[in-house]
């Protein structure tokens, strides 16, 4: 395809590892920027420990399918940036590079020799966005962290639960996924700035402090009505409100029932629905749909009040209902009627039978040559000009050194093998990769 | 602090529409604070969010939610009855001198008031337009409803929240709250929106985006895809911890204070973790025989794992306030974190040292109050909160008269025919 991407020409030198950094840097290269992971087989994090290489498969750098689908679209340069030699070669291409990011503890990168003040004298407007766990500033910025923690100490764990047990919590690193997406906005927003204006600049991102944002109606509670969140029916669990405790906001939407997650056909682990009825006319197109039976028509559900207070035979009633119909079966015959249901999906439910996501073609494969052809996962967004594509796969480990050493850098073929034999470019004491003999070649 | 001197927000000089409900209010909060001059284009009377609660002084209006305040700050804000035909004018007039249109409405209903994108980009060709809905323009599922639970569920957050078994019996997928499905829907239209900028910055073209709610959480569950893809497995929902094929250690403790401590040590135990634990243990007097030379050997350590992380992490932690917990074990360098309720966090010095809590004002009601502050720090073009929400339609007359140039007359007549 001839046509230009949207940061065509954006060259990112790319130090990130595990998860959150390498999400951000995942997105610009979609978009088109040229990205140039930075990784050192002695202490990479990220590719190893790897619990998503598929069966039959030795598990190595090059096998991990979490690692494909966060790193595709970039290319791997081998560098002991520990060393004088590293050190230069990073420099060098840094200076001809638009943006640095890297997800490091706080020091680390300054440590190097390659603090903000380092690189702005090897590339003046350089984008340098940091995503950290605290953050570069604060007294706990050395504090380490991953997804977890900063969901924890950030009021996010807190938000989700049933009343009277301990948090559920999120399922999964959330704050790496979101702290990642933050490090692309923040990596666009500085190279938007830097295209009008002229003037590079540090961008701190904390994965701590951008979860906090995201309990802003909670947090506004409690700074002007003064109503903390450790209260009787706090979270609500899946509805808006937790029937026999005060009638509160609980900051997920309006406060409305139906509001609930129900068991379906065939009864199996994730065979459930959410439904939502948000108006008194939604509440009776889904008694319409249920059939009107008898209990459904009597006056104590036919007002949002009444719906909430008997809140607990309410949605038994509806489950009565919903066990007998599959999840998708469910779901086209509420929305068909305009009430608001949706499927519980799991990765396999969303990957092979969600229709609306393959209509959107989420999942595309790729081609990886350790993995074979695998479908990796797409952007939420279509721009009509310049869309976002996956076009290359997660790269080998140092698979492009010698493309970005020679190619890129202009350094000549021996000092490629010079590199390669002083450490520079791959540890002495670890066995070359065949991939990385045929370069010396 | 004084404005005068302040540096303009890396976004500054970028003009913004929104016309947007619950779904994209938070992105267009997200390019106001970075600068862009955002105009809030409401239904007479206001948008149906600012009758989310909770309210100020829980008194329900359309100006006191701060539901509202929290997500339209750094906004002006003008009426407009887009189902009048001098309210399209009006709007085709904003959108002719605008650089981005944000929009929420279900598929087909601004094409079906010609104010898609192809009529207002001949009058605008660097004209960027987002829509941003729950499924996307196309499809299946395009005109289906959606609300934050039904985006959880559907996205797959919720096939990874819930419960151990032993913790609630029976206990359903759990939705986090908070409204998340449109927190993540907005980052990546603002992603989409920050990328066309910088296609339009080199060659002069704007685009149409289509942006959906659905697939950005359907891509927000970590590895649980990958997990699918490439090892077909299922993975159980588990108490405050990551989701995975077959059960792990606890990682969520009760504290002293009733709250919990989330201590990462399962499949981080060695020898040197070991010695630390043990002078944390130490230093608070608690009990242990972490000491003892076998604990030197990998495989003892393992065979002991649980014993060290269901009786002495838990019992240590069970002995002291979480916060207490908190801030000792990540001097030693422990992860680990106090699970927290989000009020705690005024609290927290390490935001303060950030300067991370915003003072706003509300001049109509002679009072400012505390706002949440920025993800993360801009160095060379600050973040800032530059005005509250906007009262229901109060920036028509200096947007629609001083900038747009409708007389006075022009202007009360639009009033009186329920244009504006």
């Amino acid at each position: 395809m001839s046509r230009r991407r949207a940061l065509e020409g954006v060259r990112v030198v790319d130090f990130s590892w595990v998860r959150a950094g390498p999400w951000a840097t995942r997105w610009l290269g979609a978009l088109g920027a040229e990205v140039i992971k930075i990784e050192w087989p002695e202490n990479e994090r990220g590719r190893l420990p790897s619990t998503t290489t598929p069966q039959g498969l030795e598990v190595n750098f090059n096998t991990s399918g979490n690692f494909n689908d966060t790193n595709v679209n970039k290319k791997s340069l081998c560098l002991n940036v520990r060393s004088a030699r590293g050190l230069e070669i990073a420099k060098r291409l840094i200076a001809i590079s638009d943006l640095v990011v890297e997800n490091f503890s706080s020091r680390v990168l300054q440590k190097w020799g390659l603090g903000y003040a380092e690189l702005c004298k090897v590339k003046p407007d350089i984008v340098y966005v940091s995503m950290s766990g605290y953050g570069h500033t604060g007294r706990n910025h050395s504090y380490t962290t991953f997804g977890p923690i900063a969901q924890a100490v950030s009021g996010l764990t807190y938000l989700s639960g049933l009343p009277d047990k301990p948090p559920a919590g999120w399922g999964w690193s959330y704050m790496d996924d979101m702290g990642g997406i933050y490090g692309a906005m923040c990596a666009l927003t500085g190279l938007y700035h830097r295209n009008l204006t002229g003037q590079g600049q540090h961008i701190d991102q904390a994965q701590m402090v951008s979860a906090v944002p995201l309990n802003g109606p909670g947090l506004l509670d409690y700074t002007v009505n003064g109503r903390g969140s450790r209260r009787a029916g706090y979270p609500p669990g899946n509805r808006a409100h937790w029937p026999g405790t005060p009638l509160i906001n609980n900051y997920r939407g309006p406060t409305v029932a139906p509001h609930n997650a129900y068991r379906t056909h065939p009864g199996g682990y994730n065979d459930w629905c959410v439904l939502v009825c948000q108006s008194d006319a939604e509440w009776r197109r889904l008694v319409e749909v249920m059939g009107a039976p008898p209990w459904a028509t009597t006056s104590q559900f036919a007002a949002l009040s009444g719906r909430l207070q008997h809140q607990e035979q309410l949605d038994k009633h509806i489950e009565a209902w919903s066990i007998r119909l599959d999840k998708y079966e469910l779901t086209e015959r509420c929305q068909a009627a305009g009430v608001r249901a949706l499927p519980v999906q799991s990765a396999a439910d969303r990957v092979e039978r969600d229709p609306q996501l393959r209509h959107r073609q989420m999942y595309l494969p790729i081609d990886h040559p350790a993995l074979g052809s695998r479908r990796v996962q797409n952007a939420p967004f279509k721009l009509s000009r310049t869309p976002a594509f996956n076009h290359l796969p997660s790269p080998l480990i140092g698979q492009h050194t010698r493309e970005i050493v020679e190619g890129l850098l202009g350094y000549g073929h021996h000092e490629l093998r010079a590199g390669f034999a002083d450490g520079t470019f791959w540890p002495t004491s670890r066995p070359r990769l065949p991939y990385l003999d045929e370069m010396l070649r | 602090m004084t404005a005068a001197h302040i540096q303009p927000g890396p976004l500054a000089g970028l003009r913004v529409l929104e016309l947007c409900d619950e779904k994209g209010q938070f992105c267009g909060k997200l390019l106001g604070d970075l600068g862009a001059a955002v105009i809030k284009i409401e239904p007479l009377g206001g948008e149906a969010t600012r009758r989310v609660g909770p309210f100020l002084d829980d008194i329900p209006h359309p100006e006191r939610s701060l539901s509202f305040w929290y997500y339209n700050t750094s906004k002006r804000g003008v009426t407009l009855n887009l189902e009048t035909a001098d309210g399209r004018r009006l709007f085709r007039r904003l959108a002719a001198t605008t650089d981005v249109v944000l929009e929420t409405f279900q598929p087909g209903y601004l094409a079906s008031r010609e104010l898609a994108y192809e009529p207002l980009c001949t009058q605008n060709p660097g004209l960027i337009m987002c829509s941003l809905t729950s499924f996307g323009q196309t499809g299946p599922w395009r005109d289906y409803l959606g609300s934050d639970l039904l985006h959880m569920a559907a996205g797959g957050e919720m096939a990874s929240c819930g419960y151990d078994e032993a913790d609630a019996p029976g206990a359903p997928p759990i939705a986090p709250g908070g409204g998340n499905a449109w927190h993540i829907g907005g980052h990546f239209a603002y992603m989409a929106i920050l990328a066309a900028l910088m296609h339009r910055a080199v060659t002069g073209q704007g685009q149409y985006i289509d942006a959906s709610i659905h697939e950005a959480c359907a891509l927000t569950t970590e590895a649980a895809v990958a997990n699918h893809i490439y090892r077909g497995e299922t993975l159980l929902r588990q108490t405050g911890r990551h989701h995975a094929p077959a059960r792990t250690p606890r990682t969520q403790f009760r504290s002293r204070d009733g709250t919990y401590v989330t201590a990462l040590v399962a499949g981080r135990l060695n020898g040197k973790y070991v010695k630390d634990l043990a002078t944390l243990l130490d230093r608070y007097g608690m009990p242990h025989d972490l000491h003892d030379p076998k604990f030197e050997d990998p495989a003892e350590i393992a065979a002991s794992a649980s014993y060290i992380i269901d009786e002495l992490v838990a019992n240590f932690i069970a002995s002291l306030p979480a916060e207490e917990v908190y801030h000792a074990a990540q001097a030693l360098g422990f992860t680990w974190g106090a699970v927290r309720a989000p009020e705690q966090l005024l609290d927290d010095a390490h935001l303060r040292d950030r300067g991370f809590w915003k003072q706003v004002e509300h001049p109509e009601l002679g009072r400012s109050f505390t706002y949440p502050g920025e993800a993360a720090i801009y160095n060379g073009s600050p973040w800032r909160i530059s005005r509250r929400a906007p009262l229901i339609g109060e920036h028509n007359m200096e947007i629609f008269c001083d900038e747009l140039g409708l007389s006075r007359a022009e202007f009360s007549l639009l009033v009186e025919n329920s244009a504006i």
